[in-house]
């Protein structure tokens, strides 16, 4: 069972909603109490109390769960609506004025005011977990009892010399605690001193029961955490009142901010106890309270959290919420104003959990809340696009080294690599051994483009639009380095269609001239497979367009007769501007850039080449003929 | 079959709150609508609900606020009632019991004690006919009263509401219906019809959808389906009415709305634009657009201050001084449908389907709230009826919440079907999902099932497609890169069938596909076709592998009334029963199965183990039509149960969606009464303002009480407090069901003023000149808390502080004569 959420005195306020830890409730330094949203990670509702500059909060605490009303007329029926978990509605906070406010988080309005009794800084507010009633201690060394029914002070006794920092009121809600110079067990009854225990030399700044056991059964737990003090005290309610010292004490790095625990309600159950430090760390820990124990205990895992820049900020650890699953935890972090709320799987296994979390993309600088509750996830240039013909779209296919498969591309790689070492060799001498005069053909060129995988030298053999060049060129090419060619196609292929119609042309020839070389190789299919899943999805349209084309084609036809009727109009302009400017751009143009320049050119020409064969295949499905592989693939 | 007290079924994911129009109450705070059997109150400004008012016991058709106490509510309901509440503690006053099925309700100011139902037409039970009725509500102390008066003021009328409305002070009442406008005056008792032409040969279609009346002026302002709207004026005749025009909205106007004081006119389309026309200035209008999705109802605060519109998608949104959305009331949205199966996300333990159109939502089971809308799709959605956009299809996630894999596909009638498969990975640094790899047209026909494999180490995703293939896709590492990207590992097929289902078993090593009437067991590691398993006739609709100690079944369900359990091992028939299996569902966390049945016409839900002959559970006629989408959910907490029966619910809950899309769910007694128990009621005084003018007042008040106390008698206004009396203490506390109405109560004091004046002249003649003092020092501070106590405190507060000596010995006397004090008033 979770205890109700409690509030540290010290730093700034920061408590989870009780069960099921849905809000965070943070009272920043601008004084406004901020609710979020675990579930969302967003802000929930923010409240300024008339007077957060003057009266700043100093505590918070989450009010025990609504209940639904049970109606007078409420039956049983077959399907009405169930029973849903009940939801957290009032927030207890303490000013530095002495009054402390009920504020409403389900009609996100104050719900009332409780002033007049306390003449000092509230330090601590908690509620009771059955009656309404709330306990407050204050600076003016007082606890007060608050009836909620009339919003008036029940009760108020001195309960100490020093200020009250802490209150803590026990499970059953028969006990409460209250530190001072010391820390004081009350008997709420009779609001007489049951217990005093003494210890700690600072403000004591935390106190939690840390058993739901009766006070006479020796059973029953606190523990105690104090301003500047490194240790987190266990203390036993014994029956004989010999219960002068700690019996446990938790190690920490330093000073306890926020604690969270699960109580033990048996001897074997062990205490589970989460304390987020004030240098923002975390630390878990698991014992079994039975007894005392001399050395101070340290922890079962200890969690920090960095940043992703390039030298690691800590990034401080806000609160920290435990869950029923003992691997998970709810964790916020980041700074008050906007704290970021995650729930964390932690391998308690390890000492030392580390964390790297981006807060800063996270972070926005407008508070403004979301209505709209869309969230939208990333999408960045970084995502990979599958389209049908690439490779990853279509299984890869097998070849007769079904057993490499499963290494995928890593292993094709390196027979690649393998295999390209081979080709330096021979190819080099292939270089060197053939007569270097011959200029109609590129295949020196292309040979040494491929051994040194120069970009430059490729695009410019690739760029040949003459067949006779392309076929004369591909002849010529050692053995060993068609395979590398083919690569090379199917690579370019894969790109640009621009690139893809050139490089139609390359293909072809390499089919024609080097298929007995292709066929004899062992793993043919490995290597044609991307190229033919290719070919493939590029003319799965193609059928469909050519249909299509005919059709606009007859339509156009049809309206070119039709509009030779109509009376040609005078087309030349009544009136032209000449802008002087114009030449001038065209020639920087030229000179600047020219490597854009020709790439346009060569764009235009393609784009002519492809209405060229347009018109070709036009012609052919006219004339009803078959139509050749090559061409499907080129008007691809 | 035995009907098991302890397990229910209850409803859960909220219900329709868009059903019908809301209603905001006077001090702005909360807002009432209709959702299912209930009357959800909301806040305003937090956006939370804050309780329901439970008693009808059917659909809730209408709530409007009562015209003569504002913190009353009328709720009607198809259950025959008519009920009156106190909304602001949820309290029942009084149910009215009609008779009829009410469809909708209509209330005026200056018909005080009657309301207007819309109820079927008496004689044609059968038809679709309706007739709207005043009925006066008789004044009786019961707390049922029949009220069986009723008097028709309009025949066939529409039952939507939106299509009849009240005019100026309630003279006049207008009703649309079909290409009629018909206009009814109380003072004359005389109707005049108004009809248009049906206009259909400009294909204008013109038939009314809604009416509201001018508040101050003699207008009628009618909504049509060709999207115009028309003012209609000078209609007390039948000849020389006019009309004129104004043309905005494309589609059908869903609603129209005035503003309290008449002068901006509020409509509402498809368009999910809310279009604000100026009364004087026609042609003049202001827009608030981008609101989500179409807007079904508009409503506006007493005040004028706030609007409230009701969606389409099961949404309402707060719109605070016509153009600011302040708040946005979400309940789950119930679109055309859902597609993707219900999943349960690992990491935030939400429920994952279908939300806005292009979104999935996640919606926490656990507090019954929508969490928010994932957009998948990322492409403008177009407000209008009839086009083919881009929807999520189906959507998986593995086995940690680290990958999720959507399908989103455009159905376009008779072209080429688009689908895209998005592959989303988690990102722990910002906390979001981040587009990993989109697999443009995966597969050349529609995709039928999706998995990831459950695995731990491979990261594998399957689906299948009707064209004929299931293809898995297998996350590529990059050593070089960080992330690596998804690629197609396998490519499978069988005998060119179609495959339908898929299933992967508990460790991931086996993979069942299920081709028509063959099942197809793979292994994932070397996809090699292990067995193949066979029963005709009927084509396998549903595959599981059992868990846990029954890992060895593999459960399939055929078109053909059969399901049927193979043993992996012995690769051969186990059982099989004659069912016609709808769903089957394995929980994750045990072996338990559960199997819904469509028979005829209602759904059978059969709990099992694979390896036991009988059923753990089962439940005969579980919702009418057919199951579609069932999903078990982990608990957070394991219950303890140790009956045989509930066992099946201690580790996760089944959750299931009707035909209806009512999301609905099991729950065990003691899972009830834990949660009852769990929580203790809080009842915290709430008298206490706010605003720092109340803080000064209120000191100002206070130097006042005191001088008071200093000058008069001790009997100021302190001791008039609640506490004080203990005769008004009882009469406040005495549960208010077993009090009479207000307006009894009311009488009551005033009769007992009365009293006081004559019975106990000689104490009264020095006090009332005191009295009188009091008012005239008292008068300053009156006002400021009237208004406070009407914005802020529950109704008894009235009373409390006017009570008199005479009038708590009154009481006192009242109640002594215990409760037959309350038949001596009905008789006088």
């Amino acid at each position: 069972m979770a205890a109700v959420g409690g509030s540290s005195s010290l730093g700034l306020p920061c408590v989870f909603s009780p069960k099921s830890r849905q809000y965070l409730a943070l009272c920043a330094q601008d004084g406004r109490l901020r609710i979020w949203n675990t579930d969302i990670k967003t802000l929930n509702q923010e409240y300024v109390p008339s007077a957060h500059l003057s009266a700043t909060c100093t505590c918070i605490s989450w009010g025990p769960c609504r209940k639904a009303k049970e109606g007078p007329q409420r039956k049983k029926r077959k399907s009405e609506a169930g029973q849903v978990e009940n939801q957290v509605d009032l927030l207890a906070l303490g000013t530095a004025a002495g009054s402390v406010i009920i504020y409403s988080t389900v009609k996100g309005a104050l719900h009332c005011t409780l002033d007049g009794s306390h003449s000092g800084v509230v330090n601590c507010v908690q509620w009771h977990p059955e009656d309404c009633l709330l306990y407050s201690g204050s600076d003016d060394t007082h606890i007060v009892e608050w009836d909620l029914q009339t919003g008036k002070a029940r009760c108020k006794w001195k309960a100490d010399r020093a200020p009250v920092t802490s209150l803590c009121v026990s499970p059953d809600g028969k006990l409460l605690l209250s530190a001072g110079h010391t820390i004081k067990m009350w008997d709420l009854e009779t609001k007489e001193v049951y217990r005093k225990f003494t210890g700690h030399s600072t403000a004591v700044t935390t106190l939690r029961f840390a058993t739901t056991r009766p006070p006479d059964s020796d059973g029953l737990y606190f523990l105690s955490g104090a301003a500047h003090d490194r240790l987190l005290s266990v203390w036993q309610v014994r029956e004989d009142g010999k219960d002068k010292n700690s019996v446990v004490s938790f190690n920490l790095t330093d000073e306890p901010h926020h604690i969270d625990l699960f109580t033990s309600n048996s001897k074997e159950e062990a205490l589970r106890l989460a304390v987020v430090c004030k240098d923002g760390q975390l630390h878990l820990f698991e014992h079994f309270l039975n007894g005392p124990c001399k050395k101070p205990l340290s922890p079962l895992c200890t969690v920090q959290m960095t940043g992703v820049e390039d030298s690691p900020i800590p990034v401080p650890l806000l609160a920290a919420a435990l869950t029923t699953d003992t691997h998970s935890l709810l964790l916020a972090y980041g700074n008050h104003l906007q704290p970021v709320m995650e729930r964390v799987e932690v391998n308690t296994a390890e000492r030392h959990v580390c964390l790297t979390r981006d807060v800063h993309t996270t972070l926005s600088l407008t508070m403004e809340t979301t209505v709209s509750k869309v969230k939208t996830p990333v999408v960045n240039a970084k995502s990979k696009v599958v389209v049908p013909g690439l490779p990853g779209h279509q299984a890869p296919v097998k070849g007769a080294l079904g057993s490499e498969k499963r290494k995928g591309t890593d292993a094709k790689e390196m027979s690649i690599e393998e295999r390209l070492g081979k080709i330096e060799m021979s190819s080099e001498k292939a270089v060197k051994g053939a007569p270097s005069l011959q200029t109609d053909n590129f295949a020196v060129l292309l040979v040494q483009g491929l051994e040194s995988k120069d970009a430059n030298i490729l695009n410019k053999v690739f760029q040949t639009r003459k067949d006779m060049l392309i076929k004369k060129t591909v002849a010529r090419v050692p053995l060993p380095a068609v395979l590398p060619l083919v690569e090379e196609i199917t690579k370019r292929m894969q790109g640009h269609p621009y690139t893809a119609v050139l490089m139609v042309r390359w293909l072809k020839a390499v089919l024609m001239q080097h298929t007995s070389y292709l066929a004899s190789l062992p793993d043919l299919m490995f290597q044609l497979g991307v190229l033919y899943h290719m070919i493939e999805s590029r003319v799965k349209m193609f059928h469909k367009l050519t249909k299509l084309h005919g059709k606009l084609y007859l339509l156009m036809t049809q309206v070119a007769t039709s509009s030779n009727e109509v009376k040609d109009v005078d087309h030349t302009a009544k009136l032209v501007y000449e802008e002087e400017s114009s030449d001038e751009d065209n020639a920087s143009g030229d000179e600047g850039l020219p490597d854009e320049d020709s790439d346009n050119w060569e764009e235009d020409e393609t784009k002519e080449d492809k209405v060229e064969e347009g018109m070709r295949m036009e012609s052919k499905v006219t004339g009803d003929s078959d139509i050749e592989p090559g061409n499907e693939s080129e008007e691809e | 079959m035995v009907e098991h007290a302890e397990i229910r079924m209850v409803h859960r994911g909220g219900s329709k709150i868009n059903f019908r129009e809301p209603v905001i109450t006077n001090d702005s705070r909360f807002l009432l609508c209709a959702a299912g059997e209930s009357v959800n109150v909301y806040s305003t400004s937090t956006e939370e609900y804050v309780h329901d008012l439970q008693g009808h016991t059917d659909l809730v058709t209408g709530v409007v606020l009562n015209p003569s106490n504002h913190l009353q509510v009328y709720s009607c309901s198809a259950d025959g009632t008519v009920r009156l509440w106190d909304f602001t503690d949820a309290i029942l006053i009084k149910t009215f019991i009609i008779g009829y099925p009410i469809y909708s309700i209509y209330v005026s100011e200056k018909h005080g004690g009657v309301v207007f139902l819309v109820v079927p037409m008496a004689d044609y039970k059968s038809s679709e006919l309706f007739q709207l009725v005043a009925v006066h509500l008789p004044h009786s102390g019961d707390q049922e009263v029949e009220a069986r008066e009723l008097s028709a003021v309009l025949c066939d009328v529409s039952p939507h509401a939106g299509a009849a409305s009240f005019g100026r002070e309630g003279e006049y009442i207008a009703s649309v219906k079909g290409l009629q406008l018909e206009v009814f005056f109380f003072k004359k008792q005389k109707s005049y019809r108004f009809s248009l032409k049906s206009g259909m040969k400009k294909g204008a279609k013109n038939a009314f959808t809604c009416v509201s009346c001018h508040p101050k002026e003699d207008c009628i302002a009618t909504g049509h389906e060709d999207g115009k709207i028309r003012m209609w004026r000078n209609f007390n005749q039948k000849k020389e009415y006019t009309y004129s025009t104004l043309h905005w909205h494309h589609g059908a106007v869903n609603t129209l709305c005035f503003t309290p004081e008449g002068t901006n006119l509020l409509s509402g389309g498809i368009e999910s634009v809310l279009v604000h026309w100026h009364y004087t200035q026609e042609n003049q209008k202001d827009f608030l657009p981008r609101l989500g999705a179409a807007i079904t109802h508009i409503a506006v605060s007493p005040d004028g201050s706030l609007f409230s519109t009701s969606h389409s998608d099961n949404k309402i949104t707060i719109i605070q001084s016509c153009v600011k959305v302040s708040a946005v009331i979400q309940g789950l949205v119930k679109g055309d449908g859902v597609w993707t199966n219900l999943i349960i996300d690992p990491r935030s333990k939400a429920l994952v389907l279908n939300g806005k159109p292009g979104h999935l939502q996640f919606y926490s089971l656990h507090r019954d709230k929508q969490l928010y809308n994932l957009e998948i799709v990322q492409q403008e959605y177009i407000h209008e009826e009839g086009l083919d956009q881009f929807e999520v299809v189906n959507a998986a996630f593995d086995a940690r919440g680290n990958w999720l894999a959507t399908v989103e596909e455009r159905r376009k009638k008779g072209a080429e079907l688009e689908i895209t498969l998005k592959l989303w990975a988690y990102d722990e640094l910002t906390q979001s999902f981040v587009l990993n790899t989109t697999v443009t047209a995966p597969h050349e026909d529609q995709i039928t099932a999706m998995f990831f494999s459950p695995s731990p180490e491979t990261t594998m995703l399957v689906t299948t497609s009707l064209d004929g293939h299931f293809k898995a896709w297998l996350l590529a590492d990059h050593s070089d890169a960080n992330e690596g990207f998804w690629a197609c590992d396998f490519v499978g097929g069988y005998h060119l069938l179609k495959p339908g289902c898929c299933s992967f078993s508990a460790d991931g090593s086996l993979l069942s596909v299920g081709f028509q009437e063959v099942v197809t067991v793979w292994s994932p590691a070397s996809w090699e076709l292990l067995t193949t398993l066979s029963q005709p006739p009927g084509a396998i609709r549903d595959l599981c592998f059992g868990r846990l100690s029954c890992s060895k079944y593999l459960l399939g369900a055929s078109t053909k009334n059969q399901l049927c359990c193979w043993n992996l091992l012995t690769c051969s028939l186990e059982w099989s029963t004659p069912m016609d299996v709808s769903l089957l569902q394995a929980d994750p966390l045990s072996e338990n199965m559960a199997a819904f049945c469509s028979q005829s016409g209602s759904s059978d839900l059969f709990v099992f183990k694979p390896s036991e002959p009988r059923p753990l559970y089962s439940q005969k006629a579980l919702c009418t039509g057919k199951v579609q989408h069932a999903v078990f959910a982990p608990r957070d907490q394991m219950l303890e149960s140790c009956e045989e029966r509930t066992q099946w619910l201690n580790r996760s809950q089944l959750y299931f969606f009707t035909q209806h899309m009512d999301l609905l769910t099991f729950s065990t007694k003691t899972e009830e009464d834990r949660l009852l128990a769990s929580s203790k009621q809080l009842m915290v005084d709430d008298s206490v303002a706010v605003t720092p003018f109340y803080l000064l007042l209120g000191k100002h008040r206070g130097q006042q009480l005191e001088k008071q106390e200093a000058l008069t008698n001790p009997m100021a206004e302190r001791t008039q407090l609640p506490q004080g009396s203990i005769a008004i203490k009882e009469l406040l506390h005495t549960p208010a069901h077993v009090l009479p109405s207000a307006s009894f109560l009311c009488a009551m004091f005033v009769r007992s003023l009365l009293i006081s004046s004559s019975s106990a002249r000689e104490e009264k003649e020095h006090e009332e000149g005191e009295r009188e003092k009091e008012e005239e020092d008292s008068e300053g501070e009156a006002d400021p808390r009237l208004g406070e106590s009407a914005a802020w405190g529950p109704p008894e507060e009235f009373g409390a502080p006017a009570l008199t000596k005479a009038q708590e010995r009154e009481l006192r006397k009242v109640k002594t004569f215990d409760h037959s004090w309350l038949s001596s008033l009905l008789d006088c």
